[in-house]
């Protein structure tokens, strides 16, 4: 096995005057390029336990490998400029503007203006803002999503190998989380990272993790594994109650509507196109319903035999439900099934063209083999 | 002589002067109080009318206190008017600032229950609005006080009545020996009588709050 | 993404306008109205002695330099007392400081100058110093408050990109508590401007010795004038001082 990008050695903290450690004697290898998902109950010294590793508080006993180097009496502040750090609450200083606050650590390096410039720009096309437009704003002028994605462009200005994320999505709203969330692993995919990212929520750690260590009282490791590992075998009941009810929907989370095999046989049409084809395309398939779709590939209504009487297709049948993108988890799929009450979700690409249905059917194989999916399914395509 | 000595042959023209003081500055917090508390109300009530108020009550605050005194003596003559209304004036900023503030924070779901409820204006405002604001009230009237009782040691140079006298005397007889007595007197006096109002607002925060927002 | 930008609103331009130049204008009115008023009199010798050009600018120009010294110097000492305040490991002082600073709050101010002078003995010197003694608490409370006030999220995320505490503490920490400490400047310059007025019973002619011969001799004129020209030198002053809070704070504040 290669050198852990992160290594704890017996890392223990006791706070003067508290009988008992908050971190006792925790040991962990954090392999290179992965997102390592420390995940526990409130209070149990996740946070703790990650910052101890860019020492913003000093162990009392054990030590600390970065990249095979022992930093556990390294210089702090020098040691923090190699470690990207984002929190829940961000942290952008009200005072600087976006660049500024991106350019922190570069000009704490020394680097030139230049490089410093190119690579803010460089950094807020990374995590998709506009440069020109961002550049200059003060943080009380962006939005939440965009503060915390200037944040993570922060942490990552001076390309540090390891990034540590404490709760980074958990004061935004659960619909942009869920956008940031995706964005944050298509990003991870391109610059591989290894990330140390701290949460208490069981459902962050399983989308987001390349593994996950769940915590007990005092840092105590209660099983260290990849995500579909854990569901599928979890090492002591701490670890079943802390997952929760439901661990084979949880798995829905792993896998991703484009990784599964999709049904590509059904019929489709144009919608402005010759009606005698179209009924003729449903008949030789033995479907029951064809769907019609626009000029660019994009589904639009559903009809059956009986809607193809007529000569004009642009409102016949009905309008389809449940349209998914093959980057979205099988559970946003199922979901969607469940509210447009359409039996089958249809799956689009990133611009809308239709690529093929995903039925109950698929989701169900799906859930019982996730973890062969898991590798491939993790970064949304 | 020592201070000591000083203290106990001046016990009771120090005493009178204490209860001048506590006088002069009760009746000016008093009027300030009402005059404050209406401004307050005034500028909670209009947005239009807000920054001038407070804007011209703290231009009261700037102005150097002789010189506030001093203004009231061509309309007012010397003593004790020109010292209570120089006083009054300086008292308004805290109380109609925290009146604002104390009117604002009061919830306004409280505000719309109590109008669901059938309660006319007037009675919104005093068994609603006014009890609920009134410990930040009450806040800067205490403040306002702090900042009277040192002021009106000042009065005592437009004739007007107090502590201040004595540490006027001491003033005037400046290089004699009993002046350090006379200033001592007079300044720790004005101390105390600083320490028993803020005491007494304590208590009054106590015995005027309503229970539930104790 | 655009929907959701927070722009701040522009003020409304005539309040703005208000807001800059009300102030001056005001003054220069009350200047005016004071200069009719005194020429519309018909001033004996003791009054034209007091009451000339020369004369006023001097008791203007000693006001200003007690105040404008004793407030730097109270700059100087305060705002690093604050900050030593503030820091770790010397966090416990200032609760012990605030405590007695609203105690010493309760001296009255004629009270503390003349002590400081009878102990000091008369002049310039020890008017400054009791100045200095008397206006020390506004800075000092305002210091502390200002970066005790400083979101700590921020000061962790800046020790957490490898800032040091001194770059922590000039770049971060002091930027942003610069408002809070600038107004308890602007509030001790205010002090000084009107406890200076008190100057002219120690043996320095500033814009309050004008009062007092006004009151002394019962010239109404004169007194008038001190009046008038000590209470717009404070406004001018806290108008000026309010200019420079505003060029001084942080932009995206």
């Amino acid at each position: 096995m290669t050198e852990p990008m992160i290594r704890l050695d017996k890392l223990t903290k006791t706070y003067r005057g508290q009988p008992h450690p908050a971190v006792d004697q925790v040991s962990m290898d954090m392999p290179r390029g992965e997102i390592v998902v420390l995940v526990g109950p409130s209070g149990c010294g996740k946070t703790t336990t990650m910052e101890l590793i860019n020492r913003l508080i000093e162990p009392t006993s054990g030590r600390i490998f970065l990249d095979g180097e022992d930093v556990t009496n390294a210089d702090p502040d020098a040691l923090r400029r190699r470690i990207g750090y984002v929190i829940q609450q961000i942290g952008l200083f009200p005072h600087f503007t976006v660049a500024e606050n991106i350019a922190t650590v570069p000009k704490l390096l020394g680097w030139d203006k230049r490089r410093v410039g190119e690579r803010v720009d460089e950094l807020l096309d990374m995590v998709g803002l506009e440069p020109s437009e961002f550049r200059g704003r003060y943080p009380k002028q962006l939005s939440g999503g965009q503060r915390q994605r200037i944040g993570v462009a922060r942490a990552m200005a001076a390309d540090p190998p390891v990034m540590l994320m404490d709760e980074p999505f958990g004061a935004i709203d659960p619909i942009t989380r869920d956008r940031l969330q995706n964005e944050f692993l298509r990003l991870q995919q391109q610059v591989q990272k290894t990330i140390v990212f701290v949460t208490h929520d069981i459902d962050e750690a399983i989308k987001l993790g390349d593994r996950i260590a769940i915590l007990g009282e005092r840092s105590q490791i209660a099983q260290f594994d990849t995500p579909a590992a854990i569901l599928s075998n979890p090492a002591s009941p701490y670890v079943e109650d802390f997952i929760g009810a439901g661990a084979s929907l949880k798995r829905l989370h792993l896998s991703r509507v484009g990784d599964v095999g999709l049904d590509t046989g059904a019929p489709t049409a144009r919608i402005d196109g010759d009606v005698a084809a179209a009924r003729e395309r449903l008949r030789s398939s033995g479907r029951a319903a064809l769907l019609l779709l626009d000029a660019d590939g994009r589904p639009q209504r559903w009809v059956d035999a009986g809607d193809l009487e007529g000569s004009d297709l642009s409102s016949a049948g009905e309008p389809v439900a449940a349209v998914v993108q093959a980057g979205a988890t099988l559970s946003e799929a199922l979901n969607e099934m469940l509210t447009s009450n359409a039996g089958v979700a249809l799956v689009v690409d990133r611009s809308g063209g239709f690529q093929g249905l995903l039925d109950f059917e698929t989701v169900m194989v799906a859930t019982r083999s996730a973890p062969e999916f898991y590798r491939a399914a993790k970064v949304p395509s | 002589m020592d201070f000591y000595e000083y203290l106990t042959d001046n016990a009771e023209p120090l005493f009178e002067e204490a209860v001048d003081h506590v006088m002069v500055v009760a009746m000016s917090i008093g009027i300030a109080l009402v005059l404050g508390c209406a401004l307050g109300v005034l500028a909670h009530r209009s947005a239009r009318l807000r920054p001038m108020i407070l804007a011209v009550s703290s231009t009261l605050l700037t102005i150097p206190s002789l010189a506030l005194f001093a203004m009231f003596i061509p309309l007012l003559g010397l003593g004790t008017p020109p010292a209570v209304v120089a006083l009054v004036l300086y008292a308004l900023l805290p109380i109609v600032r925290n009146t604002v503030v104390g009117l604002g924070s009061v919830d306004r779901g409280v505000l719309q229950a109590a109008r669901g409820m059938g309660m006319g204006s007037w009675r919104r405002f005093l068994r609603v609005e006014l009890p609920l604001a009134w410990p930040v009230v009450l806040t800067g009237v205490r403040v306002s006080t702090q900042v009277v009782v040192g002021i009106a040691a000042i009065a005592a140079l437009v004739n007007g009545p107090g502590l201040g006298n004595e540490i006027f005397r001491g003033l005037r007889s400046l290089g004699s020996p009993f002046a350090l007595n006379l200033v001592l007197g007079g300044t720790l006096g004005i101390v105390v009588v600083a320490l028993l109002f803020d005491a007494f607002f304590i208590l009054l925060r106590r015995v005027t709050t309503a229970r539930g927002i104790r | 993404m655009a929907v959701d930008v927070m722009a701040t609103p522009a003020e409304h331009s005539p309040r703005r306008a208000l807001r800059w130049f009300g102030m001056p204008v005001f003054l220069a009115v009350v200047g005016l109205a004071l200069y009719a008023y005194v020429s519309a009199q018909d001033l004996d010798s003791i009054e034209q002695r007091t009451l000339n050009a020369a004369r006023l600018t001097d008791r203007v120009i000693e006001h200003l330099q007690l105040a404008a010294l004793s407030t730097l110097i109270v700059i100087v000492i305060a705002v690093p007392l604050g900050i030593l305040a503030t820091r770790r490991g010397a966090r416990f002082v200032a609760p012990v400081v605030l405590v007695l600073g609203n105690l010493g709050q309760a001296i009255p101010s004629l009270g503390l100058i003349t002590l400081v002078v009878l102990l000091a003995g008369v002049g310039f010197k020890s008017i400054v110093f009791g100045l200095v003694a008397y206006s020390a608490l506004p800075i000092l409370r305002n210091t502390m408050v200002g970066l005790q006030q400083v979101d700590q999220t921020l000061v962790k995320s800046a020790r957490g990109m490898g800032l040091s505490g001194w770059q922590t503490l000039t770049r971060i920490e002091l930027p942003l508590a610069v408002p809070v400490i600038l107004a308890g400047v602007r509030t001790a310059l205010i002090i000084n401007i009107g406890t200076a007025t008190l100057s002219t019973f120690f043996g320095v002619q500033a814009l309050g010795y004008v009062i007092f011969q006004g009151i002394q001799l019962d010239r109404t004129p004169v007194l008038v004038v001190g009046a008038v020209m000590a209470s717009g030198l404070a406004l001018l002053v806290d108008y000026l001082a309010g200019v420079v809070e505003e060029l001084l704070t942080p932009r995206g504040l």
